[in-house]
């Protein structure tokens, strides 16, 4: 801050702590300060049916509140380790067929009207209807209605009973004030002002959107679940990662959510900084297209082998492939899962790496070079395949040239495609590849495995599975994990399907890269949940020894 | 002059026609299209998109989609943004008045740095101020736009921190601050930016006005001008400096492609909130209509630049004036 700016700052921190001094019971609460996060993008919205990308999920999850919460367990089978959020009590029908969700009576919507159960029942409506559009329709369809009994109940019935009712009725939705979006419909949903000036319950109240710059938090203090340990929270927007970090780096911002590896040992050069590492719900890998991308009807001419498959899985030293990319801010993957899953396990037998057993297994199929070129050949056909990898994604290269360089060691040539992102999803969704390096970034729940690896997902056309492999052994277990009433249970079918697609090797799974967030010391977190790192700022403080001019600088609410 | 100005607002509207439709073309033709990414999200059902696409008429011919968008652009309607939800018009009048105050302070100190550094280097020809702003003009010519913001950026967070390194104001304080304060937080948050695009441009100034000037010494005039006695420096600025203004006045033309290029970057690097900003995006996003849209602005300020210039060579240059 220049010498000018910090003289008129000074009338203004006078002037805020004067303001602030009436506050005295919140100071006593140590309460106070200002988090400022570095995003790389405005949000798309903030009504959240209609937002998916991180900075809309921020806001709308501090906004806005969802009946109950996912607890830090990440359980997503029945009720256990939920937390009470508008709903502060839950009761479930004999029958399981219906669970009426009792309101906070206290609970206010950010404009002082009281928050009732027809806003949940008209929040659900909006969710499903299609005319809404919202992307998350799909996961709320278990759904069959939602009634109102009273005026603080709402009843969720179901269509059947299932171990992820509770998941499903809590997880998607945030609750929306029904007397500010009434009449609001389809597409006029996107330009109501609503979906730029949020009118939540959440512990946080909305301010200002200034496009392109910056989005304004204040603390919500008469909220019904108490006010939150800051006063503000400003997510100011930094397209280039570069820049983002330079302002973190240079103390213009508190926080940068995602950091590369590569950029660690800078980060550990600022003293006043500290990096939060946690696990993530991101893996990527070498898919496999196991249909002719030509004519589908057939199998890939080198990917429809199972054994060919499993020479290329062993040919290739994973464990070197990832420290290589990340560095120790990955962990080897273990399949299409991840290890925050409580339902995972990670003692899962791998294929190892072995390039003699692979050129074995590449012999014995008949796969020889015979003309001395350092290519495998077959029947006048070269051991030889495209290999697509978004160009956005400095690791996925990375992952990608040492592939490449590995699989060249035991005779087959990889010609490795760049591809910007639009075009690679273009390429991926229409199947037109041989071996793609992709990635998921996957959801609190694994049910998501069904549309990436099940074939559902591979005969459906708008199923992910974009490599098309099928396996009913696999399809059947991952029906009986979804549909388990048990922990054990479900986490002993999780195993065996993984196990059984591990060692079809549809995939070559690469790396579990790990959340890397920079945050300023004097910042206090209360925990970083996988799904959702921010879940838990409203518990975050800054000690008022450590507050800087700007924690002191925000008005008092 | 009435009719000279028709006929290039004429010429001008028609070469925006050909780029808006070149462009709507180019970008529908690239692979993916908006709700690609949303592939990426296997939560996301088929329905859901062809909703999208259908809600967004993105379902019908592309020559029906052609109509349908000249037809909403004569009616003033630039549809409305996929990847910002919120109506291109809304969108670009947030964007714009952000990239105009940039371009003008970059074409301002550009202008100025460069028409000084040409003047300073043919009164010290073939000395060492010549040389060495010779040196710098050829440097900041040749390095990279995205490169120099990143060095200015780097530069001015750690080693000379008093200038904001991001964004158009104080995210934390603006809204404390009274108004010559915000007007004085506005201006300290445009220096880097500004100063990363005078640098860039400048060179270009620079230059072509050290050429110009160059070859405007040896004329009559400017010898008549000597033996009666007018003192060198008077020469310069008087009597060149004028007539060597007129190849210059043309690089306004060509300014307004170049700046809005460099600013492009700038505005990535800074977190600027303008137009450069927003066709990043919506190339990145394939925001169709966002992007044709910011197309077609950027083409009219072209066009608009070299009608100015035009006009301002014609009123400097009178035998211009009788060609016509």
């Amino acid at each position: 801050m220049s010498a000018m700016r910090q003289a008129l700052a000074i009338p203004v921190l006078l002037f805020a702590v004067g303001a602030c001094s009436g506050n005295s019971r919140d100071r006593a609460d140590n309460a106070g300060g200002t988090l400022v996060i570095s995003v790389g993008g405005d949000p798309e919205s903030l009504l959240p049916p209609l937002s998916s990308t991180v900075p809309s999920k921020i806001i709308g999850d501090l906004v806005y509140d969802r009946l109950a919460e996912i607890g830090d367990s990440m359980n997503t089978v029945g009720d256990a380790g939920f937390r009470p959020r508008l709903a502060k009590s839950w009761t479930w029908a004999n029958d399981s067929m219906s669970i009426a969700f009792h309101l906070d009576s206290s609970a206010r919507w950010h404009d002082g009207v009281p928050v009732r159960s027809g806003d949940v029942r008209f929040t659900y409506h909006l969710y499903s209807d299609s005319t809404t559009g919202s992307p998350f329709a799909a996961s709320i369809a278990s759904i069959d209605s939602v009634t109102t009994p009273d005026s603080v109940t709402a009843a969720f019935w179901f269509h059947a009973r299932s171990p992820m009712q509770f998941y499903d009725a809590v997880n998607t939705m945030s609750i929306l004030p029904a007397h500010a979006l009434e009449g609001v419909r389809g597409t006029a949903l996107r330009t109501s002002a609503i979906a730029r000036a949020p009118i939540g319950t959440g512990r946080f109240r909305f301010v200002r959107w200034s496009a392109g710059q910056s989005i304004q938090l204040a603390a919500d203090t008469t909220n019904y679940r108490g006010r939150p340990g800051l006063d503000r929270v400003i997510m100011t927007i930094a397209p280039d990662f570069n820049a983002a970090l330079t302002r973190v780096l240079g103390g213009e911002a508190d926080m940068l959510e995602q950091v590369p590896a590569t950029s660690l040992a800078e980060l550990a050069r600022d003293t006043s900084l500290r990096a939060e590492l946690t696990p993530g719900l991101d893996y990527n890998f070498i898919q496999f297209n196991l249909r002719d991308p030509k004519r589908r009807s057939r199998p890939h001419s080198l990917f429809g082998d199972r054994e060919l498959r499993r020479a290329l899985t062993r040919a290739l030293d994973r464990r070197r492939i990832v420290q290589n990319a990340y560095d120790s801010l990955a962990s080897v993957a273990i399949g299409p899962t991840v290890r925050a899953y409580p339902t995972t396990d990670t003692t899962l037998r791998q294929l190892p790496f072995s390039p003699d057993a692979a050129r074995k297994t590449l012999d014995s199929l008949g796969w020889k070079d015979s003309d001395g070129d350092g290519v495998r050949d077959r029947s006048g056909t070269k051991l030889k395949f495209n290999l697509a990898v978004p160009g956005s994604s400095k690791a996925r290269n990375t992952m990608a040239v040492l592939a490449q360089e590995q699989l060249r060691q035991i005779g087959v040539k990889v010609n490795i495609e760049q591809l910007d992102f639009a075009a690679f999803i273009d390429r991926e969704t229409r199947r037109d590849f041989d071996a793609v390096v992709g990635g998921w970034h996957v959801e609190a729940s694994p049910g998501g495995i069904r549309q990436t690896w099940g074939t559902p997902g591979s005969r459906a056309t708008s199923g992910s599975n974009y490599g098309s492999y099928e396996n009913p052994a696999f399809d059947a277990q991952v029906d009986s994990a979804l549909s388990a009433g048990s922990f054990g249970s479900r986490r002993a079918h999780f195993t065996s399907a993984y196990q059984a697609i591990i060692d079809d090797a549809p995939a070559i799974w690469l790396a579990e890269p790990k959340r890397i967030v920079a945050v300023h010391k004097r910042i206090v977190m209360t925990g970083l949940r996988p799904d959702a790192w921010w879940a838990n700022i409203a518990e975050w403080t800054i000690p008022a020894d450590k507050r800087i001019a700007r924690d002191h600088a925000a008005p008092a609410r | 002059m009435g009719v000279f100005l028709a006929r290039r607002i004429a010429q001008g509207l028609v070469v925006v026609g050909l780029v808006a439709t070149i462009v709507f073309l180019l970008i529908h033709a690239a692979p993916g299209d908006p709700f690609s990414a949303s592939m990426d999200n296997p939560s996301i059902s088929d329905a859901v998109r062809a909703s999208w696409r259908r809600a967004y008429g993105l379902d019908r011919p592309l020559t029906e989609q052609y109509a349908r968008y000249v037809v909403s652009v004569f009616r003033g309607d630039l549809g409305f943004s996929f990847s910002l939800q919120r109506p291109v018009v809304s969108a670009l009048g947030d964007a714009l008045p952000n990239t105009l105050l940039l371009m003008a302070a970059g074409l301002i100190g550009g202008f100025a740095a460069g028409v000084g550094a040409a003047v300073t280097q043919v009164r010290r020809r073939g000395g060492a101020a010549d040389r060495i702003l010779g040196g710098l003009s050829l440097t900041f010519f040749s390095v990279p736009d995205f490169w120099l913001a990143l060095i200015i950026l780097v530069a001015f967070a750690y080693w000379i921190p008093i200038f904001p390194i991001g964004g158009a104001a104080d995210p934390v304080m603006y809204d404390m601050l009274g108004t010559g304060a915000r007007l004085l937080d506005r201006l300290e948050h445009l220096v880097l930016p500004a100063l990363t695009l005078t640098l860039l441009y400048f060179p270009l100034i620079a230059r072509h006005q050290r050429a110009a000037l160059l070859d405007a010494i040896p004329s009559d005039y400017v010898t008549t001008a000597r033996a009666k006695g007018v003192p060198e420096s008077a020469v310069i600025n008087r009597h060149v400096l004028r007539n060597a203004l007129l190849p210059v006045i043309t690089l306004l033309g060509v300014a307004f492609p170049a700046l809005l290029t460099g600013a492009v970057f700038v505005e990535k690097v800074f977190s600027w909130p303008g137009m450069g900003l927003l066709i990043v995006n919506a190339i990145q996003s394939r925001d169709y209509p966002l992007l044709v849209a910011s197309v077609i602005l950027a083409s009219v300020f072209v066009v608009i630049g070299s009608i100015i210039a035009d006009v301002l060579y014609r009123w400097l240059d009178p035998r211009m004036r009788d060609e016509l």
